[in-house]
């Protein structure tokens, strides 16, 4: 069984990350975090010129809190990534889009389907999918789906 | 806030020593967790931790069969571990990111107490601040 047969369209998450504007202080962003369940938040730009950002778990663990920082007086936008790493190409085979994870860094990366936005894909994306996958193997193959 | 209070003493989802990638994927999936200890193969060998990031950036990232590869090849072993409860929480942070892992094994002496992970920090620092209706609708 092999788990290249997927694509980035069959794993990306088409709904919106939750946003948070960049003047917010981090603690409003831990609190997003923990009521909403997601590990990153999108941060809009203000003019058109500018890049989104993008603030995670991580950021608020080694920039705030491990530096003995108050999470009430940290902004947003001193902890937040930008621009975003983004991917453009919805049949590419999720190995490449595992690589592009591992090789920026980064744990979320943002889908553009011709200019337009259309969802995002996370580690745990690629984990969910790849079970998915192999357990509609098995099934296919008559067999009940044991797990280890 | 000290380690000690927020150490969680929740069983981890282990699986056997020679498991594969697959086996460790499906384990974490139906155990809704983010992390699986691979056990030791006798005392005097260190576990293993695999993280869903494990997973992604070193096994599926390079091409490899997941059914084939071993899940100690892409585990982090041994284990980050901290024995001192008293710490506080900056340093556990500052550990986590240092040594860039989302898991820390909590061991009290000999005895194993659990992991921390980064969530449970952050969760713990938010406590320390109640919420201020005005200063975050501000």
């Amino acid at each position: 069984m092999r788990v290249t047969k997927l694509i980035l369209k069959d794993i990306v998450k088409t709904f919106e990350l939750p946003t948070i504007d960049r003047s917010e202080t981090a603690k409003k962003a831990a609190e997003m975090m923990l009521e909403t369940h997601c590990n990153h938040l999108l941060v809009p730009r203000h003019t058109k010129h500018e890049a989104y950002g993008i603030v995670t778990k991580k950021d608020i663990l080694a920039k705030v809190i491990a530096e003995g920082r108050d999470l009430r007086e940290v902004k947003v936008e001193d902890i937040m990534s930008r621009p975003l790493v983004i991917l453009t190409n919805l049949s590419l085979d999720i190995r490449w889009v595992a690589k592009a994870m591992a090789n920026s860094n980064v744990s979320a990366i943002v889908v553009f389907d011709k200019g337009d936005f259309y969802g995002y894909v996370t580690e745990s994306c690629i984990i969910d999918g790849v079970y998915n996958a192999m357990r509609r193997a098995k099934l296919e193959e008559g067999v009940d789906f044991v797990s280890c | 806030m000290e380690l000690r209070d927020i150490i969680s003493k929740s069983v981890p989802t282990k699986v056997k020593s020679d498991a594969t990638v697959a086996d460790a994927l499906v384990a974490m999936t139906e155990n809704k967790t983010d992390y699986v200890l691979v056990d030791r193969v006798d005392s005097n060998d260190a576990y293993g931790i695999v993280t869903r990031w494990d997973i992604v950036g070193k096994a599926i990232a390079e091409g490899e069969d997941i059914t084939k590869t071993a899940a100690v090849a892409v585990a982090r072993k041994p284990l980050v571990v901290t024995n001192n409860m008293d710490l506080d929480l900056r340093w556990v942070a500052k550990k986590m990111a240092d040594e860039g892992v989302s898991k820390v094994a909590v061991f009290d002496r000999e005895v194993f107490l659990g992991f921390v992970s980064d969530l449970d920090v952050i969760a713990a620092t938010l406590r320390k601040h109640p919420k201020e209706g005005k200063e975050v609708s501000a």
